[in-house]
């Protein structure tokens, strides 16, 4: 059997490790991340058919199992880590290329540490060792904000920072209250102890928690951060960012809510929020110029949407709200890849500069439409399964107030069509000024072969979503079942 | 008086979790809010200890014939509050070399002015 413990400890160690093979070639450092992502997605591809069975837990250090810290990687927690995996492999091998310029080492020192806090999060059992790889997770993306330390980078990744640090201040507050109540960190063990959250000390660390993981999961009014730190960020970043850090956020809310507090009566709340998020997200995205920053509204708008699909409830709602968060992951993943090079090529963010793209720059034009198409929700790619499915998760209530809120959804949606199909108009059907030569430029190798897998894995799923729909179902009923849960852990 | 000698620990920390929060929210100059940040970690530090806190109580280990678990302080909570004083140092630099090159960039360190990024 492979021990998940190795997910978190290869890239942490691998991460420490990258100056010493500076002393020996300043040229293997960039191929660190990639063998270090390489063998975390062999990882959780072989530990996935036995976890699809029976969960596996892991206690660190030998104690018996409320006492110990310990590992649950149950069908979430290895959805989440091959989505990190794949997503992060796929982006290294684009920072190859792209990282050229400023401390290349720190880089990736960095971005491991970034993939390790996210896999730590999201395969944890102990409500403190949440928060703390939570902060790994969040300090590494506040300093590759600023990476390249010009104006724009270092003043939002001081907004960043702020708001982030009061957030996970907040989750040290209602960890401390919870271990003032329970006198347990383990999570299985404070969810066997919790029946109700009706009563006041429960509920105070329930809104902390909310509230704190709210900020990195970017749940309006927390959102304001985002933009800023998306758009001035590095476009490998800014991927990374957007395809793994907010949705490792959203995960720990809903692990929260569901597991560790089943709490359902806040659920009707976070419906509203959920949809608020939505339309505020997609009307900001709708009006603006810079291209990086258009898309980062639009993944404040497609995070309302995965909220409202989670807050349904339902085993279908919940289902099509993971399937949302896959599609948004590889999706939005995509578009900052084929725009960070866009980018690179023309200087300039702003997406009237993008005039005639399409006849320069061939395949990038193509993979930046596909991924586009997949966020709207058309058919052959992966966006159009995932939203199907919160729509008729919706639509199954059969209540009036679903209906109207769907009714708001695919207005939202018709929106996010009209700013993605202006942008893929001026790339395609707008003459660019002919000061450059119209030759074509094909980006190196090591930028389009992720790209080109992104396409081919929306596409795929896209046509076949049952290749997913497995674990998709499983991860679904572990966040249910909570009695399941901790069952599991505590006999 | 008695509930203050009771509970003047509690008090402690949380008025100096507000106090933090008055300083990150109302004040303009980035290193008071840096600060302030420190504050509310040392209220949010100082609550986790007292949470675990026995008065005149030793250290959890059995050193002695005749120490009961009983008059023993809970270390758990110092453990965590070791770890979270770990992260707000980290924290702590991180946003002071930010601070740094932010004045350098913009010449002030005044957070009404420095908005170029904006909605």
């Amino acid at each position: 059997m492979v021990n998940p413990v190795l997910l978190i400890i290869i890239p942490l160690g691998l991460a420490f490790i990258i100056p010493l093979f500076g002393f020996i070639s300043k040229k293997i450092e960039k191929f660190i991340p990639v063998i270090a992502l390489l063998s975390n997605l062999i990882i959780s591809l072989r530990l996935l058919p036995q976890v699809l069975e029976e969960p596996i837990h892991v206690n660190i250090g030998g104690f018996s199992t409320p006492f110990c810290i310990n590992l649950v990687a149950g069908p979430v927690g290895i959805l989440f880590s091959m989505l990190i995996a794949l997503a992060g492999l796929l982006i290294s091998v684009y920072a190859l290329d792209y990282i050229r310029e400023g401390a290349k080492e720190k880089y990736h020192i960095l971005y491991l540490l970034l993939i390790t806090g996210a896999t730590g999060v999201v395969l944890t059992g102990d409500i403190f060792n949440l928060f703390v790889f939570f902060e790994i997770l969040c300090i590494s993306s506040y300093s590759l904000v600023a990476y390249f330390g010009d104006r724009a980078g270092v003043e939002s990744a001081i907004k960043y920072l702020i708001q982030g640090a009061l957030g996970s201040s907040l989750i040290l507050i209602g960890i401390g209250l919870l271990y003032g109540q329970f006198g347990t960190l383990n999570m299985a063990d404070i969810a066997s102890n919790i029946h109700s959250v009706q009563s006041i000390p429960v509920f105070i660390p329930l809104v902390l928690f909310i509230t704190g993981f709210g900020v990195e999961a970017a749940i309006f009014p927390l959102n304001a951060w985002l933009p800023d730190a998306h758009s001035s960020a590095p476009s490998s970043i800014s991927a990374i960012l957007s395809g793994i850090a907010i949705e490792v956020g959203l995960y720990a809310v809903v692990r929260v809510i569901f597991t560790l507090f089943g709490a359902s009566s806040i659920l009707t709340f976070l419906l509203f929020l959920g949809v608020i998020t939505l339309l505020i997200g997609e009307l900001c995205a709708f009006s603006q110029e810079n291209i990086k920053r258009m898309l980062a509204y639009s993944s404040i708008g497609q995070i309302g949407l995965i909220v409202f699909a989670l807050s349904i409830a339902s085993s279908y709602g919940i289902t099509g709200g993971l399937f949302q968060i896959v599609s948004h992951t590889f999706g939005k993943a995509l578009l900052f890849l084929a725009v960070g090079y866009m980018i690179y090529r023309t200087g300039s963010m702003n997406i009237s500069s993008f005039k005639g793209m399409g006849k320069k720059m061939p395949y990038t034009s193509f993979a930046f439409t596909i991924g586009a198409f997949s966020l709207v929700g058309l058919p052959p790619f992966i966006g159009f399964p995932s939203k199907f499915m919160i729509v008729k998760a919706a639509l199954l209530r059969h209540e009036t107030l679903f209906t109207l809120l769907i009714i708001l959804i695919l207005l939202a949606t018709i929106i996010e069509g009209a700013y993605f199909f202006k942008v893929v108009q001026v790339i395609y059907f707008k003459q660019g000024e002919n000061k450059l030569s119209q030759k074509t430029e094909t980006a190196p190798l090591s930028v389009l072969i992720p790209i080109f897998i992104f396409v081919g894995l929306i596409v795929v799923i896209g046509i076949y979503p049952k290749l997913i729909t497995n674990i998709l179902n499983s991860s679904a009923s572990e966040l249910l079942n909570r009695i399941d849960y901790i069952k599991n852990i505590i006999p | 008086m008695s509930f203050l000698h009771d509970y003047i620990y509690y008090i402690g920390a949380l008025s100096l979790i507000l106090i933090g929060l008055y300083i990150i929210l109302v004040k303009k100059n980035l290193i008071k809010v840096i600060i302030g940040l420190s504050i509310l970690d040392t209220g949010i530090y100082l609550l986790l200890i007292s949470l675990g806190y026995i008065k005149e109580g030793t250290a959890p280990i059995f050193s002695k014939p005749g120490l009961k678990a009983e008059n023993m302080v809970d270390p758990v909570p110092q453990a965590l509050v070791l770890t979270a004083i770990v992260i707000g140092v980290a924290i702590m630099a991180l946003a002071l070399s930010l601070a740094v090159k932010l004045y350098k960039h913009y010449g002030t360190l005044n957070l009404r002015k420095i908005k170029e990024q904006r909605w």
